[in-house]
């Protein structure tokens, strides 16, 4: 028996529109802490984890680990169905192949009771360890979309590197080339618009930019974005979902194969 | 042309099996090809329908005339659904596949005897519809950023003098019919092609599929692609059909995995070949009246094909007169195959090389070959991607599915059912 009742609905309609893009399918896993999700793109270079923890819903109920294999955009079809202001409730009973959202309008007068299939999806879950990153980099995340975009349209790859002057995004492409400096900046009215870096020391990683750019999606559910970057491990972009947890991705940085590039 | 090679590709099984069986080549040769792959078109369109490819869905239906191990897809299908997962192309992704060359070259030779198309000569009328394939083909492994190796028979003349030094007739006959049409002058241009586009390729001292899957056991390649199935019985890990399949067709990459294959079955590998040979290989006859379900019943029941022959009831079933079993499972078990090779390494193409030879030489349109080029370099950057896995380890999850998964002795009908209701739901 799993009921999830959620006041800020809206929160799983941006969470599904900012990862369908990345994952068709996925399995979401409960347990009494929370309400999570991991999976990677279907060529295992990108990986999403979502926590929603359990404190962040106003009624949790979930009696034992549970799985439920869910197509994203059948699920956001149906979440497209709730109102920005409607409570989700997730409702499934044990043994059921379907899963139940109920949207209540917020006076109440109105109640969706929508079911969708579940799938029986055989995912790989990945370890991921907590490591200490060599650079942190935390701004707004619409100015990192706003990067994103705006390199794609030159390159396919960005280079991020930190530096103790700045974070610097670059690429190059038939076109010519760009590069775009963030500094560090703590001097602003409201927090939300601070751009702060933490730095052990100096990296620099390519990655491309399809990702990044699907990564933004998250934009809406956080001011703030988290890069953190470490030579030899893959880049974690994190956006807190306030309350509740976070929507993390992870994606494998570009590796040169110097060796290999001999004629 | 290329879509008529991919054509030519579909609609053409690899004869060279045929040869090596013996005395089911005949009936083999004689078979409508055609007909057995378009009825396997037919009933793939529910796939092709259906959801995602990460998910778990209904096992293909089993080819009509398969290669290598006879049935054993059906057999798979039926028995073992769990070790068959539909995969995108894409999900191969900066992935070292193994690849059976010259079962490409045998494909792609036999289209210009059969339809005496003249575009794939060169000016000197030599065929060059091997290299045309072999060509497009590899440029969209690296497009998606799979890193091919070839695996290729020594130039089979020289198992043809060996042959005949060591007296042994069947391998003559065998030698001699396979070396009709893949000539050295072949082999070697798809060698030279493969070593300018700057793809490796590696010399297989008997079975290209045995060495194929001898480089995935050691770990050298994650699996190995071919259409025979006996693939599986070399022992390769993880072994793909119809990665090479035309795009155009858009037919999802099966992978099979071994340990799942045994897991499933309830065998050890020896049982497994076991239970190949009794299905019907390339290397000696299967006792007639025993298909798949009876020899999987009687191999789980008895052990081994020594156990099965002491019990078995010789009138109702006839044991082939000088049944070489023993022979194929050693060729199975032990095949020859070198693992003595210098890392596999994919480099930058030979620009100059591929234009002299494929332009100057062959006849090939520059301008296309140009643009192909252009292709491999870019695919080049792209195989830079690194995968996560090659950073976080899978580990086992914890929470059970709402659903409790159905139990893994599936009939064939609830395989066909679950087939008519696929497209994003739970079996």
């Amino acid at each position: 028996m799993l009921e999830l009742r959620l006041v800020q609905g809206s929160l799983l309609k941006k969470v599904l529109e900012a990862i369908r893009e990345l994952v068709t399918d996925a399995n979401f896993d409960c347990s009494g802490t929370g309400f999570s999700l991991q999976a990677m793109d279907s060529s295992h270079v990108a990986l999403v984890a979502l926590l929603l923890r359990a404190e962040g819903f106003e009624h949790y109920r979930c009696d034992r680990n549970l799985s439920m294999g869910m197509n994203l955009n059948n699920m956001a079809k149906m979440l497209r169905c709730a109102g920005n202001e409607d409570i989700i409730t997730i409702k499934a009973d044990d043994g059921s192949d379907t899963v139940t959202f109920m949207f209540e309008s917020p006076k109440q007068d109105k109640i969706s009771d929508f079911e969708m299939k579940l799938m029986d999806i055989d995912s790989e879950h990945l370890g991921i360890p907590d490591s200490e990153y060599q650079a942190i980099v935390r701004m707004p995340s619409a100015e990192f979309m706003r990067i994103c975009k705006d390199l794609s349209s030159i390159g396919d790859t960005v280079v991020i590197s930190v530096t103790k002057e700045g974070v610097k995004f670059s690429t190059s492409g038939e076109i010519g080339s760009a590069n775009i400096v963030c500094r560090q900046n703590q001097t602003v009215d409201k927090p939300e618009e601070a751009t702060i870096i933490e730095m052990q020391e100096p990296v620099s990683l390519t990655f491309a930019l399809r990702y990044m750019n699907s990564f933004t999606k998250a934009s809406s559910l956080s001011e703030q974005v988290t890069i953190s970057l470490s030579s030899e491990l893959p880049v974690v972009v994190e956006y807190k979902i306030a309350e509740m947890g976070y929507i993390r991705f992870y994606l494998a940085p570009k590796i040169e194969e110097d060796e290999e590039m001999k004629p | 042309m290329d879509s008529w090679v991919d054509w030519a590709h579909m609609y053409l099984c690899r004869p060279v099996t045929a040869h090596v069986c013996g005395l089911r080549a005949a009936k083999t040769q004689n078979r409508p090809v055609e007909r057995g792959e378009t009825k396997t078109e037919a009933t793939r369109g529910f796939l092709r329908h259906s959801g995602s490819a990460t998910a778990r869905r209904a096992p293909q239906p089993p080819l009509a005339d398969e290669m290598g191990i006879k049935g054993l897809t059906k057999l798979l299908a039926d028995n073992a659904p769990k070790a068959m997962k539909e995969q995108k192309f894409e999900s191969y992704f900066g992935r070292k596949i193994a690849v059976d060359a010259s079962m490409s070259i045998y494909q792609f030779l036999i289209v210009v005897g059969r339809t005496g198309m003249e575009t794939l000569t060169n000016e000197a009328g030599e065929v060059t519809s091997h290299l045309q394939g072999m060509f497009n083909r590899t440029i969209r492994l690296l497009e998606a950023g799979i890193k091919p190796v070839y695996s290729k028979r020594e130039d089979a003349t020289k198992d043809l003098t060996e042959a005949v030094e060591e007296g042994d007739k069947d391998a003559i006959e065998k030698f001699s019919k396979r070396t009709v049409k893949v000539t050295r002058q072949h082999n070697d241009d798809c060698k030279r092609l493969l070593r300018l586009m700057g793809v490796p390729v590696v010399e297989a001292p008997c079975e290209a599929e045995a060495e194929c899957a001898a480089l995935c056991k050691d770990d050298k390649v994650y699996a190995v692609a071919s259409e025979d199935m006996d693939s599986l019985t070399f022992g390769s890990k993880r072994f793909l059909r119809h990665l090479m399949d035309p795009s155009s067709k858009k037919i999802p990459v099966m992978e099979f995995d071994v340990a799942k294959v045994l897991e499933e079955l309830e065998l050890t590998m020896d049982q497994f070949i076991d239970l190949c040979i009794l299905c019907g290989c390339d290397y000696c006859d299967s006792i007639k009246g025993i298909g798949g379900q009876t020899a999987l019943k009687l191999i789980r029941q008895h052990g081994s094909i020594e156990s099965i022959l002491e019990n078995l009831n010789k009138d109702r079933y006839q044991i082939p007169e000088d049944w070489p079993y023993q022979e194929a499972r050693r060729l199975f078990k032990e095949p020859d195959v070198t693992l003595d090779i210098p890392e596999l390494k994919w480099t930058a193409p030979d620009e100059e090389g591929l234009i002299s030879f494929l332009v100057k030489d062959n006849g090939f349109n520059e301008d296309r070959v140009t643009k192909a080029i252009e292709k491999i370099k870019s695919a080049k950057n792209k195989s830079s991607q690194g995968r996560l896995e090659s950073f976080f380890k899978p580990v086992a999850t914890t929470s059970a599915p709402l659903k409790r998964k159905e139990t893994s002795d599936k009939t064939t009908k609830a395989a066909a059912n679950k087939k008519t209701k696929a497209g994003g739901k739970k079996k």
